[in-house]
């Protein structure tokens, strides 16, 4: 981490955001500038607004107030530009529709085929430039999924089926990675897998926001935290944000009504007894 | 200007069923004596078209879990038809305002209040249903609403099928140059808005896309068969492959050839046409259902047993 320049621009800025599902507040006063080329995670208790912030970062959802810019523009330009690649937590997928590996992979590239020639989009994706099929063979590749590329995608295990869905994200080839929780409900080797790949992806350049709950992983392969409850509750280097004491006071805030209160809310008595 | 366009589209439709006949006279003189007659010419021509577009479509509904939105709209259409006639409208206007109008309100009651989609379905299209009947009661006779309800293909006049061949060439041309943001819209909803795509646009272009093809079947097999012809390919293709444009191809072919043996049949034994058509679409899914390869049942119980076998 080092070899990094110490003051990164920033790839994704944040002002002044507030969101709430049916009144109820999940995100308030968030001000965050994610730096540009390094591995964020983004650590908070269930229920703290972390994929609401996503959902906020990819367009479903309108915050109530304040805005996004990634590279000093509009988010919404650059998601068009297909710039920022997202890969969800609970998939809206249907996984028995009759789709290849190799298919849904390929739907990653939809959105730089609106940028080619307009009698090329009309023929099938083989006829495509080769531009798009290399992508997916070098993503496939990456999570060593590319000799199942002609299975159905509902054939696929668990952490297969996680696999494809960042090869999905990778054949992007975008300049960021949204992924909520990329390990969620992966088995060890898959998981080294994902973490290794995602090194890499970070060295060639790419900035890398990730929710997780796995503190080991984070400890040793994020660049920055953030810790977030509602409210913004800590950002930094991974050592000082993720340690027992500062995990601790995260899990605590959920009872605070704002950072300030979170000092004084004491831990519940029950928790404290021997 | 009228005149010419009439002379046109009457030029277009012969030479439509003109090409029709030609492989119908090659089949054994026991098929082709049914097809001698003008009014089954344009029965068969339009029931094919029915079968193609519905197919078509039923890929989607099937896998966005559209059923009963498909029903909704095909009963919400009813009181369009009464409507357009009271006003001297062609009908096919009167329908597609109501149907798209009930989809639209079926929308809105589902994201701006707390009642469920299924509900929210049911209320409205039993309502517009409802209203329908009652509006036809009044003004036409019980003969006039069966055609509408069961189909009338026989009696198919040269509008009707002028309007089912607009429609599927308007169906045909969307699925063509939108196939990759609709089969993405379809897969993965939440992907397609990632990348940009506007999904509004996309989920009511396809509710409007499936007004049209239910417009378009009405009087060959009538607002409540055509739900079956918008479920049943589809789901058969789903037995039968993992490939979504193969999908696309085989309820297409079942469609067609569903409504082609169905019409022949229902001519042979003197049955009702629109009723012959959907049982043999039905007959093709339980066929399906035994033997596909893939997803059979038969198939299920054999590698059930050989892996039982093994152990």
């Amino acid at each position: 981490m080092s070899s990094l320049p110490s003051q990164p621009a920033s790839a994704i800025d944040v002002s002044g955001v507030y969101a709430a599902y049916q009144r109820q507040p999940v995100l308030e006063d968030i001000h965050l500038s994610l730096p540009s080329g390094r591995w964020t995670a983004i650590v908070g208790p269930n229920g703290a607004g972390k994929s609401t912030l996503f959902h906020v970062l990819t367009g479903s959802m309108k915050p109530l107030r304040g805005r996004v810019t990634a590279f000093g523009q509009a988010i919404e330009h650059h998601r068009k530009a297909g710039r920022i690649a997202y890969m969800a937590q609970r998939e809206a997928i249907e996984w028995d529709f009759p789709i290849s590996v190799w298919e849904t992979v390929m739907s990653a590239r939809y959105g730089h085929m609106r940028q080619d020639a307009w009698w090329r989009r009309l023929l099938p994706a083989r006829w495509h430039s080769s531009r798009h099929r290399d992508a997916v063979e070098k993503a496939l590749n990456d999570v060593d999924m590319l000799a199942y590329a002609e299975r159905p995608i509902g054939a696929l295990s668990g952490g297969q089926k996680k696999r494809v869905l960042l090869a999905r994200a990778l054949a992007q080839e975008a300049s960021i990675l949204l992924l909520d929780e990329p390990l969620a409900g992966v088995d060890p080797p898959s998981e080294r897998l994902i973490l290794d790949v995602l090194k890499r992806e970070r060295e060639a350049g790419r900035t890398i926001v990730m929710v997780t709950h796995d503190m080991p992983g984070a400890r040793r392969y994020v660049d920055h935290v953030v810790l977030i409850n509602r409210f913004i509750r800590g950002e930094g280097a991974p050592d000082e944000m993720l340690s027992d004491s500062k995990l601790a006071e995260l899990a605590v805030s959920s009872i605070a009504n704002s950072p300030a209160d979170v000092g004084r809310v004491r831990l519940p008595a029950f928790a404290s007894k021997e | 200007m009228l005149e010419t366009l009439d002379v046109w589209s009457s030029a277009l439709v012969a030479g439509l069923i003109a090409a029709l006949m030609v492989p119908v006279n090659l089949m054994p003189d026991s098929v082709s004596e049914a097809f001698q007659y003008a009014f089954m010419q344009r029965a068969l021509l339009t029931s094919m078209m029915v079968g193609a577009i519905c197919g078509m479509l039923s890929c989607y509904v099937v896998l966005k879990r559209w059923s009963l939105l498909g029903d909704a709209i095909s009963h919400a259409v009813l009181p369009g038809v009464a409507v357009a006639y009271l006003l001297g409208l062609p009908f096919f206007i009167g329908a597609f305002v109501t149907g798209a109008l009930t989809s639209l309100g079926i929308g809105a009651i589902e994201r701006h209040t707390r009642i469920k989609s299924d509900a929210a379905m049911g209320i409205m299209f039993t309502g517009a249903f409802a209203l329908g009947v009652v509006l036809i009661s009044k003004i036409a006779s019980s003969t006039h609403l069966m055609h509408i309800l069961f189909g009338n293909v026989l009696g198919v006049q040269q509008s009707a099928l002028l309007l089912t061949l607009a429609a599927s060439l308007v169906a045909l041309l969307v699925v063509w140059l939108a196939y990759r943001p609709l089969m993405l819209y379809a897969f993965d909803p939440t992907q397609a808005q990632a990348l940009g795509f506007n999904t509004g646009v996309i989920h009511y272009g396809l509710i409007l896309l499936l007004t049209l093809t239910i417009v378009a079947s009405l009087e060959t097999v009538g607002i409540i068969l055509v739900v079956a012809m918008l479920i049943t390919p589809g789901a058969t293709a789903h037995l039968l492959t993992d490939r979504f444009k193969t999908m696309l191809f085989i309820s297409v072919g079942i469609g067609v050839g569903s409504a082609v043996l169905g019409l022949w049949l229902s001519f042979a034994f003197d049955v009702a046409s629109g009723g012959t058509i959907v049982l043999v679409a039905t007959g093709c899914f339980f066929t399906a259902l035994l033997f596909s390869p893939k997803h059979g049942v038969l198939m299920r119980l054999w590698r059930h047993r050989s892996l039982g076998g093994a152990n």
